[in-house]
């Protein structure tokens, strides 16, 4: 049962892990235009196309 | 063949032409310089949004708006109308990007509005507006402080204490869960020991960051008086905490920590959907600052200087070119004009002005260019006047009761007093035992279902709303329709189109008016459209529009306020005033209607003009009448229009030439009398009465602050809405209750339990989640019930 030892806080460091990257998704304003980013990929590659020209 | 406009999408009317407008073809052009043809091909056009059409716009200053920004560069943000798809934001950001002074430009289709930096001063921003405006899309600077407001902070903060309490509820059940199923004698005394010191070790600081929004509103509202539910949240989470740590130091049997934690997440979920279901995005202030971003062009010396509408003082002179809107409230002193004033009285057709006569702020010039003394400074004139009264309606909203709150009153009481008397029961058996025991039954009443029972529908129910073109954007409104008495309306804009419809054409002989035939009729309409097509005043546009197919190509000159004229075929073409046409027939006509002449070589003709219901008016009002509300009509028109709406729709009380102070007064008298009523209007002059209405309805083509005052916006011209409004309410309100019944009824079994000491956190956490399962599913019937 040592084991448990180092594995409950493995767990832990990657669950703060994933709790951290949502934190700083929501500081970075990630989630503020959900709509806009569902559609913005659409024009991505045209984007592109268009810088080129 | 019809053919539309390549850049706005509308009906040019002449099939030799590629645009309806020089605006739209300017802007073509435009798009074209800068290489993004792709985007006419790419773009769909929604028809609920306003035209990507070029107007001859105010001019905008972002002067007073923009930030500096740390590099130096400049920024600001803007509200961008006529969003239309993904394509509308390619465009406008990727033009921005080509200029050379733009840093960043980032579109934000939810709230539809526009960051812009640039390097700079405020004159650069000015053209990069000018320009966008140029292609047809209309920005508007706000204050971005509005963005961060209080509100929003509060949504993050929730957002951030429920992914904190997410992560505490998962690992905190790793434990658990061995220590529910597994007894001492498997799993030794050490081993237990150790899974409850990492369960508290990852409970507590989750507790303290997670619980704050319920610790503080406990504490703001014993400090009120009043205490509220998250008062027993808080004793509950907090005893719950301090025995399990206990426990846990004495080698103690059973933590609670799972239950804390799994409490305040599922408390957390029902606040963040209640939170996403109130919330409204922008307030009346913030929309004065909108409309104090426009212009007046003064005359000094004479020399024209441009001002904000802030700077304009009693006495300067004020010069209103064709098109534009009257900046404040004054006198003519030069020239003669029509003046639409729609937003500010509610009348339908344009009034005629000359030197003497007084015109308000917020309407707009129609015909010829004015020069206008003014009498009132901007901050003193009618439409601040209506601005201030709106708010001060909305203050005088008598605060809302909801329904949990109302349960919460008699709820938090009970179930303290039955913690106390199980403590005390149980005392004889040792205080700790006592305490165990009374703990569990506050974490077993505490009120996750009931927290969960109410959001959940409102959320279900205004998202159904959205894909209806329904905006719901309070759930308190959906409580309060339950209830209604009556519903007021308002006439121009609500229940009818709001703009002036062609409704007949006479040929005039003899003093006589008789009816053309109909290859006589469309060869008039024809004639009368190609002149109309090149004017902007409301009677020509109405009858461009119930014109379908081609027009002539005329050369047509316009004389400004009298008329339009023209040659075809060598005959002379007039449209316009009667002195205009300078007709030789004579006749009277019906004066609830407008009128406008033609001649047309030698034959006369008369077009007749009305304000039309909206289509679904009439059964709207009778499937209101049959569910026994009382219907009012309260309009800001002369009284021969609005009598000859009552009669067509039936209505008995009706009243006219009300000014929104008046209305507001007639609404305050319903009130006194305990009268839930609703308002349906459109005008900046029903904005006062809608902040004061129980449930207030607009349209999505209404002024601004009417649409942002109202806690429901209907997209299009229906009215019928309405009355799903109304049904759905019922709906969704009986499904609260049963969904409160079912957390009552969970509670009424399980307190027993836990009074009896029986409930150990195994059985407490399924409780919990189980009652909080059902609630949902109970919710998610409202889609399957229709």
């Amino acid at each position: 049962m040592t084991v448990l030892i180092f594995l409950i806080p493995i767990t832990l460091a990657l669950g703060l892990l994933g709790l951290g990257c949502f934190l700083w998704s929501l500081k970075n304003k990630q989630y503020e235009d959900l709509q806009g980013a569902a559609n913005r990929i659409l024009f991505d590659d045209l984007a592109e196309n268009q810088d080129k020209k | 063949m019809v053919k539309f406009c390549l850049h706005c999408g509308e009906n040019t009317k002449v099939e030799t032409e590629d645009f309806c407008c020089l605006g739209c073809s300017a802007a073509y052009k435009i798009v074209g310089k800068f290489g993004f043809q792709n985007y006419y091909k790419l773009r769909q056009i929604n028809s609920s949004v306003r035209k990507i059409k070029p107007e001859i716009s105010e001019e905008i200053d972002v002067a007073e708006f923009t930030s500096r920004e740390k590099d130096g560069s400049n920024s600001v943000s803007l509200i961008v109308q006529g969003l239309h798809c993904a394509a509308c934001i390619w465009l406008i950001e990727s033009i921005l990007k080509k200029q050379k002074s733009v840093v960043a430009a980032r579109i934000n289709l939810s709230k539809k509005t526009l960051f812009l930096r640039w390097t700079g001063d405020a004159k650069t921003g000015n053209d990069l507006v000018h320009l966008i405006h140029e292609i047809g899309y209309k920005l508007l600077p706000f204050d971005a402080e509005i963005l961060n407001s209080a509100d929003k902070k509060y949504s993050d903060s929730i957002l951030q204490a429920l992914a904190v309490a997410g992560f505490g509820v998962g690992n905190v059940m790793l434990m658990s869960y061995s220590l529910w199923f597994a007894d001492l004698n498997e799993m030794g005394r050490e081993s237990r020991n150790l899974l409850h010191l990492f369960s508290s070790l990852i409970s507590l600081p989750v507790i303290i960051f997670s619980a704050r929004p319920f610790f503080a509103s406990a504490w703001r509202s014993t400090k009120q008086g009043f205490p509220n539910m998250d008062l027993a949240i808080s004793i509950a989470i907090f005893l719950a905490c301090a025995v399990s740590l206990l426990q846990t130091l004495r080698g103690g049997t059973h933590v609670y920590f799972d239950s804390a934690v799994m409490l305040i997440f599922f408390l957390l979920i029902g606040r963040y959907l209640d939170l996403k279901a109130r919330k409204k995005a922008f307030t009346i202030a913030s929309e004065f600052t909108l409309l104090s971003a426009s212009f007046g062009r003064v005359e000094e010396n004479s020399k024209i200087k441009i001002l904000p509408t802030k700077q304009l003082k009693e006495g300067m002179i004020l010069v209103v070119a064709v098109g534009e809107k009257i900046a404040a409230d004054g006198i003519i002193i030069e020239g003669k004009s029509e003046i639409d004033s729609a937003l500010i009285s509610g009348e339908t057709l344009p009034k005629k002005v000359a030197q003497g006569s007084e015109v308000f702020a917020g309407t707009i010039n129609l015909a010829a260019p004015l020069k206008i003394k003014i009498t009132k400074a901007a901050n003193k004139s009618l439409l601040s006047e209506i601005i201030r009264l709106s708010e001060e309606a909305e203050n005088k909203k008598n605060h809302y009761i909801r329904i949990s709150d109302y349960l919460s009153k008699f709820y938090t009481p009970a179930v303290h007093i039955l913690a106390l008397g199980t403590f005390i029961f149980w005392l004889k058996s040792g205080w700790e035992n006592a305490l165990m025991n009374a703990t569990a039954v506050l974490i077993i009443t505490c009120p996750c279902a009931l927290a969960l029972a109410v959001p959940i529908v409102q959320t279900i129910v205004i998202s159904n709303f959205i894909r209806k073109g329904i905006l719901l954007k309070s759930g308190e409104a959906l409580e309060k329709l339950r209830n209604i008495d009556l519903v007021v309306f308002d006439k121009t804009g609500s229940l009818t189109i709001g703009s002036p419809r062609l409704v007949e054409i006479f040929l005039l002989q003899k003093n006589e008016k008789i009816l053309p035939t109909n290859t006589q009729k469309n060869y008039y309409l024809k004639l009368a459209a190609t002149l109309a097509a090149k004017s902007r005043h409301p009677i020509s546009k109405a009858i461009l529009e119930s014109f379908e197919g081609q027009l002539e190509t005329l050369q047509v000159q316009e004389y400004q306020g009298l008329g339009l004229e023209s040659n075809f075929e060598n005959k002379v073409l007039k449209l316009g005033r009667k002195s205009f046409c300078q007709l030789k027939n004579n006749f009277e006509f019906d004066q609830n209607k407008l009128t406008c002449f033609a001649k047309f070589g030698e034959d006369e003709l008369v077009f007749l003009f009305e304000d039309a219901l909206k289509l679904d008016a009439k059964n709207t009002i009778e499937a209101l009448k049959k569910m026994g509300k009382k219907i009012i009509l309260l309009s800001g028109d002369a009284k021969n229009s609005v009598e000859n709406i009552a009669k067509k729709l039936q209505i008995s009380e009706f009243y006219f030439e009300q000014t929104p102070l008046s209305k507001v007064q007639f609404l305050e008298k319903l009130k006194a009398k305990n009268q839930k009523f609703i308002m349906v209007g459109d005008g900046l002059n029903d904005a006062p009465a809608l902040a004061l209405a129980h449930v207030s309805i607009s349209f999505s083509k209404a002024s601004d602050i009417s649409q942002n005052i109202a806690d429901v916006v209907i997209c299009g011209e229906k009215l019928t809405p309405i009355i799903e409004l109304i049904n759905s309410a019922a709906k969704a309100i009986s499904l609260m209750k049963q969904n409160l019944l079912i957390a009552l009824l969970y509670n009424l079994f399980a307190v027993p339990y836990a009074m009896a000491g029986h409930v150990v956190p195994l059985i407490a956490a399924i409780a919990m989640s189980s009652s909080s399962l059902l609630v949902l599913f109970n919710s998610l019937r409202i889609n399957s019930a229709k």
